[in-house]
C-alpha cells in the first residue's frame, strides 16, 4: 500500500463528515479530532516499536509492558470511581492476568519474550482486561446500590462481606467476561478478528493466521477471568468497613 | 444478668445528629420494648446495637465487653436483628432458613424448623414456595424465624409484627415469651402498637428527636399513661 492509497482512504472519513454535518448528528469535530489523533498516536507508536524491535531488550521491554498496564488500569480505574484503592487493584489484576497467560504461553513455546511477539499480544491481553475491569466495577457499584438491602440482612446474620456479596461479585464477573466468551463463540462465523485479519493481508497463511487467533482466543479468555476474578476479590471489599460495615 | 448496655451513645448521619446520649441495660431474657414517634431514632439504634453502623460518641457492651472489640460477624449472630422491611432471598423459603444454619456452619435441623413454623402458623407446605408466593405477613414470620434460627442471646426486632393480624401476633408474642423465659432469650424490640408494648415488655425506652424521653420499668411507664397520646 502506496501512502498516496492510504492517504486517499481519508476520503471515507470525509464521507463520515458529510453524513454527519448533513443529518446534524453533530460528531463532526469529533470524527476530525479523533482520525488526526489515529494518524498521529500509531505514527509515533509505530516508530516507537521499530526502535524496541531493534533494541530486543528484556528489561526494556519488560518496562513497556508495565506502562501498557498502568495506562490501561487508569481508564478501568475511572470506570470505579468510588471504590477504595481502584487504581492499584486494576494494576494488580491485569499484571496477574498478564503474567499466568503470558508466562502459559511461553512455557508453551507458542511464544518467545522477544518484543516484536510479547508487546503486540500483551497489547490485546491489557486491552480486553481493561473492558472487562470497567465492565466489572460498573456492575459492582450498581449491584452494591441496588441489593443494599440484601447485604445488610446477610450481614445481620453474620455472614462475612465475602459471603453477603458473593451474588454480587458473581454477576459482576460474568457480565465482565460475557463479551470475551461471546466473541470466541461467534469468532470466524460473525467476524474475522483484527489479528487475523492483520496476519493474512501481511502474507500469512490463513493456516498460521487461525492458530494465532485460537491461541490469542483462548489467551484472551483466561487473562479476562484471571483479572476480573483478582480484581473482584479486592474491589468488594472497599464496600465495607473493617467492622464489617456496608458502608456505602 | 447484663447481656446488652448503651452508655450514653450517639449517632450521627450525613452531618445529622440521629441519637444522643442514649442509655440503658437489657438483662437477660428481658424483653425492652424501644417506643417513639416515627423517626425519633429507634431502628438506628437497633442497627448501632447489631453493629450495622459505629457510634459516633459513647459506647454498647455485649456482655461487659465493648462490640467493637468483638469479631463482627461471631456479635451478629449473638445479637440478631431483625429489619423492619422483611427481606427475603431468592430462592425458596427453606434455601431462606437453611441460610442460618450455613452462615453459623452448623448442620440444618429440619425438625427444629418445622417445630418453629407451627408455632408460628405457618404450615410445612410453605418451606418449597418462593418470596413471591407469601403474603407480607408470612414473609415478615420466616424472615424473624430466619434470625431466630441463629441461636442468638439478643434480638432486635423492627416492627415485627407489622404486617400480622391480631391472631399470628399473639402467637409470635407467645413465642418470644417462651424463648425469654426458657433459652433465656434478651429481645429488644421496636413498636407502635401500644398493646403490644403492655402486653410484652419488661421495661421501655422512650425516644423522642433521637433522645431517650423514659426509661424505666413497663408497669412504672403505663401507670403514668405515658403513651396516651400514641
Amino acid at each position: 500500500m502506496s501512502n498516496l492509497s492510504l492517504a486517499l482512504t481519508f476520503s471515507l472519513v470525509a464521507l463520515a463528515l458529510v453524513i454527519s454535518y448533513k443529518e446534524k448528528i453533530g460528531l463532526e469535530k469529533d470524527i476530525l479530532i479523533g482520525s488526526i489523533r489515529a494518524v498521529v498516536q500509531l505514527s509515533i507508536i509505530g516508530f516507537v516499536l521499530k526502535y524496541i524491535f531493534q533494541l530486543n531488550n528484556i528489561w526494556f521491554t519488560s518496562l513497556i509492558l508495565l506502562f501498557m498496564i498502568y495506562n490501561a488500569s487508569t481508564v478501568a480505574a475511572k470506570r470505579g470511581a468510588g471504590i477504595g484503592k481502584v487504581q492499584t487493584i486494576s494494576f494488580a489484576a491485569i499484571l496477574i492476568g498478564l503474567v499466568i497467560t503470558l508466562g502459559g504461553l511461553l512455557s508453551f513455546h507458542v511464544l518467545s519474550y522477544q518484543p516484536s511477539e510479547v508487546i503486540p499480544v500483551s497489547g490485546m491481553v491489557v486491552g480486553n482486561s481493561m473492558v472487562a475491569l470497567g465492565l466489572l466495577y460498573r456492575n459492582l457499584i450498581a449491584l452494591f446500590a441496588d441489593k443494599r438491602e440484601e447485604v445488610e440482612v446477610k450481614l445481620c446474620l453474620g455472614a462475612s462481606p465475602h459471603e453477603a456479596s458473593r451474588n454480587l461479585i458473581r454477576d459482576s464477573i460474568k457480565t465482565a467476561m460475557l463479551p470475551t466468551v461471546d466473541s470466541m463463540k461467534t469468532v470466524g462465523i460473525v467476524q474475522l478478528p483484527g489479528m487475523m485479519t492483520g496476519l493474512i493481508l501481511a502474507g500469512a497463511s490463513p493456516e498460521l493466521a487461525i492458530k494465532y487467533q485460537i491461541m490469542v482466543m483462548f489467551m484472551l479468555t483466561g487473562a479476562v477471568a484471571i483479572s476480573a476474578f483478582v480484581a473482584s476479590f479486592f474491589a468488594y471489599q472497599g464496600f465495607f468497613s473493617r467492622h464489617a460495615q456496608f458502608v456505602k | 444478668m447484663e447481656v446488652l448496655s448503651c452508655a450514653k451513645v450517639g449517632l450521627v448521619k450525613n452531618e445529622k445528629s440521629i441519637l444522643q446520649n442514649v442509655s440503658f441495660t437489657l438483662l437477660e431474657g428481658q424483653l425492652l420494648g424501644i417506643a417513639g414517634p416515627s423517626g425519633a431514632g429507634k431502628s438506628s439504634l437497633l442497627r448501632l446495637c447489631n453493629l450495622l453502623d459505629s457510634p459516633a460518641a459513647g459506647s454498647i457492651y455485649y456482655k461487659g465487653k465493648d462490640i467493637l472489640t468483638y469479631n463482627p460477624l461471631e456479635l451478629r449472630r449473638k445479637v440478631g436483628y431483625v429489619l423492619q422491611k422483611p427481606y427475603l432471598f431468592d430462592g425458596t423459603v427453606e434455601d431462606n432458613l437453611r441460610y442460618t444454619y450455613t452462615v453459623g456452619k452448623k448442620q440444618a435441623d429440619i425438625t427444629e424448623i418445622k417445630s418453629y413454623l407451627a408455632k408460628l402458623n405457618l404450615p410445612v407446605a410453605v418451606l418449597p414456595k418462593s418470596k413471591t408466593e407469601l403474603s407480607g405477613g408470612e414473609q415478615q414470620r420466616i424472615a424473624f424465624l430466619r434470625s431466630l434460627l441463629a441461636r442468638p442471646d439478643i434480638l432486635l426486632l423492627d416492627e415485627v409484627s407489622a404486617a400480622l393480624d391480631e391472631a399470628n401476633t399473639l402467637l409470635l408474642e407467645a413465642l418470644l415469651k417462651e424463648e425469654a423465659a426458657i433459652s433465656a432469650l434478651s429481645v429488644m424490640f421496636v413498636s407502635h402498637n401500644v398493646q403490644q408494648l403492655q402486653r410484652l415488655a419488661h421495661a421501655i425506652l422512650y425516644l423522642e428527636n433521637g433522645q431517650p424521653c423514659f426509661y424505666e420499668q413497663a408497669k412504672d411507664f403505663f401507670a403514668k399513661g405515658e403513651l396516651q397520646h400514641e
